[in-house]
């Protein structure tokens, strides 16, 4: 499959890089590892005029940790990320999550800017040009149907990242550099939860830091996928708990990949764990309410009904982890 | 658009006119003949095209060819040393781990990276590290053996 024609910029550094992005966003695209923007592009899915190369701006690639927590430029690759000492000593949830991203060649290449910024999925849409052409074009490329929800009105394209569900746990903020300014924020407030744009960046801005505050509870992150490498998740949990003295817990954070437009928070069962302590009734009723929380469509080979259950099934596990 | 682009494989330095729009996979078999690099899924998902880049493991299909240059690139052609084989390929041979051979250059170079870096795994490591290099002949339990063999007697 070849790549269609494009122009290609180096710029050195992130101000040339988002003035470039400026110029043209809609024909404009940026690479980091290229992992998903090249698989993109070669099912013609995406048609950039222009990439601009972010991978040759240098000091961009970097793990340090300060008093109140853990910088990583976005250029850092999952593979060091997972390699880090101090990310398997102290964040050792983020290094175990990069593993589950794809398979060892991905997580050399792949970034973590590149990884939150990854597109949405559908089995509509991540298709070849001949498998698409038999059907009208959807919502995703510029058409006027969802093949998914045939009567609804918006794309139904759904999020699979790994690291996202995982670090907007950890309430991890993201720097955003622009050529209006820079601005901070909760890595939460970069997915719009829509389909067609599913990432709130502004004309001409680029990911540059991702800011992990120091751990104050236990997390962890669970996937469902058909084969145990290589796959984006059917499902997957991140969950993350700080207890108090007593063993009651103050907090809980649950956030859900695969099953909508975006990072799914399952705001009803972070209420139901509120103050409770772990035992097996508390653990059956919560993971059960699962079910009802959550609506996913059929964007994979999985139906809705069978991700929901497994939804629930990857809840209970988490909790029973963290009941011991 | 053609374009001069500067490559270092294998050792040796390549200028090539070529289109700026070409993977690594398809500058390396096209215009320079390592046809050792082989073209599966070319999406990513077969690592068959892996490559070394600095040592680390790429996929080429999913590489510009333009957007690595300057840097170390190894091929299959490139790993065996005056005439000797590379310990890896030689485990390959002695265990049986080729059959029909289309995965063997990126399985050899996925090992050897997973190798540089954890010279002495476990089967359960070496397993995830060549996950995401496809066999489809399956034989995955030799090729296992040999990547295991190669410093076990060292």
């Amino acid at each position: 499959m070849r790549l269609p024609k494009f122009e290609y910029l180096e710029p050195r550094s992130l101000k040339k890089a988002s003035e470039a992005l400026t110029a043209d966003p809609k024909g404009t695209f940026l690479l980091a590892g290229g992992t998903d923007l090249l698989v993109n592009m070669k099912h013609g899915v995406i048609q950039p005029k222009r990439l601009i190369n972010l991978k040759a701006i240098p000091h961009l690639n970097y793990i340090t940790e300060g008093k109140d927590g853990l910088r990583i430029g976005a250029l850092t690759t999952l593979h060091d990320l997972a390699s880090s000492t101090l990310v398997q000593d102290k964040y050792p949830v983020l290094g175990q999550c990069a593993l589950e991203v794809a398979a060892y060649t991905h997580q050399v290449m792949g970034t973590l800017g590149g990884n939150l910024c990854q597109e949405n999925r559908c089995r509509y849409y991540n298709q070849s040009v001949f498998w698409r052409s038999a059907r009208a074009p959807c919502y995703k490329v510029g058409g006027e149907i969802c093949h998914v929800v045939r009567k609804s009105k918006e794309c139904h394209s759904t999020y699979r990242g790994d690291m996202a569900p995982v670090l907007i746990a950890m309430d991890a903020k993201v720097k955003l550099v622009g050529w209006m300014g820079n601005r901070t924020i909760p890595l939460k407030r970069l997915y719009t939860q829509i389909g067609k744009k599913p990432l709130s960046l502004r004309k001409g801005e680029i990911l540059k830091e991702i800011f992990i505050p120091s751990p104050s509870g236990q997390t962890l992150y669970l996937k469902w996928r058909l084969r145990g490498t290589l796959e984006f998740p059917m499902v997957s949990l991140a969950l993350h708990l700080e207890k108090n003295g007593e063993g009651n817990i103050d907090r809980a954070k649950v956030i859900l990949s695969g099953l909508g437009t975006g990072p799914l928070e399952a705001f009803e069962i972070e209420k139901m764990l509120k103050g409770v302590s772990l035992d097996d009734g508390v653990i059956e009723k919560i993971s059960n309410q699962m079910v009802k929380e959550i609506s996913p469509m059929r964007t994979s080979i999985a139906s809705p009904n069978y991700q929901r259950k497994m939804a629930g099934i990857l809840l209970r596990q988490g909790l029973e982890k963290f009941k011991s | 658009m053609k374009h001069i682009l500067k490559l270092h494989v294998n050792g040796e330095d390549f200028e090539i006119f070529t289109e700026m729009n070409k993977t690594l996979l398809e500058v390396l078999r096209e215009d320079l003949g390592f046809t050792g690099t082989k073209r599966g899924c070319d999406l990513g998902a077969c690592g068959a095209c892996t490559v070394l880049i600095d040592g680390k493991p790429y996929l080429s299909c999913l590489t510009l060819a333009i957007a690595v240059q300057g840097k170390k690139i190894v091929t299959i052609e490139g790993l065996a040393r005056e005439g000797k084989l590379h310990p890896l390929q030689k485990a390959f041979i002695e265990k049986g781990a080729i059959q029909c051979g289309f995965c063997t250059p990126g399985m050899i170079l996925t090992a050897k990276a997973f190798l540089d870096e954890h010279p002495y795994p476990s089967e359960e490591e070496t397993k995830r590290a060549i996950s995401g290099n496809i066999c489809r002949c399956t034989g995955y339990v030799k090729i296992v053996e040999a990547i295991l063999s190669v410093n076990e007697n060292q």
